[in-house]
């Protein structure tokens, strides 16, 4: 499992007057593996850089601007201070508003989790943890990350307060607007019951650890054998393939003479 | 010592290709499977339009089907035009004839090769009649072979000689090779006539189509018994994470605890017979079937009464 070495951000809790000092740390990761683009005859690490379609130049940082497209090919330009004006202040603070029932958020707002741990002192924090842990409460409220305010959920997770950030309503599609759904058809009884009878059936507790991921472990094996230095089956020789399969064509062309 | 330029016509590609990433098969080594498996293939494959599904990018990819023949397929494939009602276009067919045309047709990673059930002959009139034998969760293989068996029991009771193979996927297809007499509406209506009464038989059989969603039925497939419909051609392989096999099997071999999914690209060479050879010289006719006997308008009718004083023997 990993673990990253340093925390993300620092700060403070704040629930009315009361302020609990935290750490955040990263706590989802996207990835199985990352990769560097690298130069295929040397080796070397590539570099992404900014070029005019136009002139097939490299533009450098302070020469450009950010563009919104109104139409095809039509921009309407923003200087950077300009954009940097409309940001949310920053501010070390994580401001929580309300507690809710954290079963009754949809994890479609889910979009990524914290671990906060304590900074300093941790009376304050485990009080926060007990509290919402056997309340099964979260606490609702807002964070500032870089420049933008995202909407966050505070819970307990595993004996850790855990943050996660919230998706705002007009991220996600309604389905409601879809015409195929306007219209759904009521299923008849019967087979409705048999619906329920296999989903009754089929039930279960839900463990995330039944689900494996492949192609990590392919990589995963991959990476070893290449530290350790063995060729692996993408590398194999073509010819030494070839060489079976000649041998099968072989045969196969004396059997259809014989026919 | 001879190259393989010397043997096969067709320019190999990509030999070192993952086409089945879960068991880390090559390119190569579906193309030796094809070329180990032409000396049984090709009877079959002779004069069959064929329809290709491609996965030039291994399985884990989305894979394509192609009726028509690929872009750059060299001047010596064989190909059949046909005018396609529903495409509305005129549709040139490969026909796999040779040991070079299933090779380059590997090459192309065209894992599954699917047959029309008439030839180029006479493409109107098919030559096999296509009983494809369906299972829906939580229907497993066994529930298929006992439709399957119930099945053969219903067409030795008419004196048919029926052959089986695994589809490679959860069922079974059983086919009668006929004589070139009968129109599609005329094979797909005996089909559905046979499933009918498997499906009073049996309590998981199905016939209807408006019934195949139905978990844990058995779906006896007459549509496929169409112009331009195809069947997976027997020793295909299958864009399955195990490379299985559409596999010909013995009648014998066709029992209860059999699992289709262990005949794969690892094993299939090495079952030395091949129960479908006799299929395509076994031409049946299918007359008193289709029509009844005189005074007979039902031939449902007379399946029945001929089952109940016509055991088998």
């Amino acid at each position: 499992m990993r673990i990253p070495k340093r925390p993300f951000w620092s700060g403070t809790v704040t629930i009315g007057l009361v302020n609990v000092p935290v750490k955040l740390y990263t706590m989802t990761f996207d990835k199985a593996f990352s990769f560097r683009f690298l130069h295929k005859q040397d080796g070397q690490p590539l570099k992404y850089q900014k070029v005019c379609i136009k002139e097939n130049k490299v533009v450098p940082w302070e020469d450009t601007v950010k563009g919104y497209e109104v139409s095809k090919n039509h921009f309407i330009i923003f200087q950077k201070e300009e954009l940097k004006a409309a940001e949310p202040q920053s501010s070390q603070k994580i401001r929580i508003e309300k507690f809710v029932d954290y079963l009754s958020v949809d994890p479609i707002y889910f979009e990524k989790s914290y671990v906060l741990t304590p900074d300093k002192s941790d009376e304050a924090y485990s009080l926060l943890l007990t509290a919402l842990q056997t309340m099964h409460k979260a606490g609702a409220g807002k964070i500032t990350l870089r420049t933008k305010e995202y909407p966050i959920l505070l819970h307990a997770y595993n004996g850790a307060l855990v943050l996660t950030t919230l998706r705002y309503a007009y991220e996600i599609a309604d389905p409601s607007n879809f015409e195929e759904l306007k219209e759904l058809k009521e299923p008849e009884k019967k087979e409705l019951d048999l619906a329920k009878k296999i989903v009754t059936d089929l039930s279960g507790e839900f463990d995330i650890t039944e689900y494996k991921d492949s192609y990590e472990e392919r990589i995963r094996q991959l990476i070893a054998k290449k530290m350790k230095g063995e060729t692996i089956v993408v590398e194999k020789p073509v010819k030494e393939e070839a060489k079976e399969l000649m041998a099968a064509l072989q045969e196969t062309l004396k059997q259809l003479k014989e026919k | 010592m001879s190259n393989l330029e010397n043997l096969t016509k067709v320019q190999l590609t990509n030999l070192g290709k993952i086409l089945y990433p879960e068991i880390g098969i090559t390119k190569a080594q579906v193309i030796e499977y094809y070329v180990k498996m032409a000396p049984r293939m090709l009877g079959f494959l002779t004069a069959r339009p064929i329809v290709l599904t491609r996965f030039p990018d291994g399985i884990d990819n989305k894979g394509f089907y192609e009726k028509n023949m690929p872009l750059g397929t060299p001047s010596w494939v064989h190909t059949f035009k046909k005018y396609s009602e529903t495409a509305k276009r005129e549709i040139n067919y490969v026909v796999c004839d040779d040991l070079d045309t299933l090779i380059w047709l590997a090459n192309l990673a065209a894992l599954e090769l699917h047959v029309t059930l008439s030839t180029i002959n006479e493409s109107e009139k098919p030559d096999l009649v296509l009983f494809d034998i369906d299972p829906h969760p939580p229907a497993n293989a066994d529930d298929v072979i006992g439709v399957a068996l119930l099945l053969k029991e219903k067409l030795d009771a008419l004196d048919m000689r029926s052959y089986v193979k695994t589809s490679g996927k959860k069922g079974l297809h059983v086919v009668i090779p006929v004589v070139r007499e009968y129109t599609f509406s005329q094979t797909r209506g005996f089909v559905h006539q046979i499933a009918k009464y498997l499906s009073r038989e049996s309590s998981i059989a199905v016939s209807e189509f408006s019934r195949v969603k139905e978990p844990g039925t058995i779906y006896l497939d007459y549509l496929q018994n169409s112009h331009g419909r195809t069947m997976i051609c027997p020793y295909s392989l299958r864009a399955t994470p195990q490379a299985t096999v559409s596999m010909p099997l013995a009648w014998e071999d066709v029992r209860k605890g059999l699992k289709p999914e262990k005949f794969t690209l690892f094993n299939v060479t090495e079952f030395p017979s091949n129960p479908w050879k006799e299929l395509i010289e076994n031409k049946q006719k299918l007359e008193a079937r289709i029509n009844g006997k005189p005074g007979r308008a039902n031939p449902e009718k007379t399946v029945l009464e001929r089952n109940s004083n016509n055991r088998i023997s």
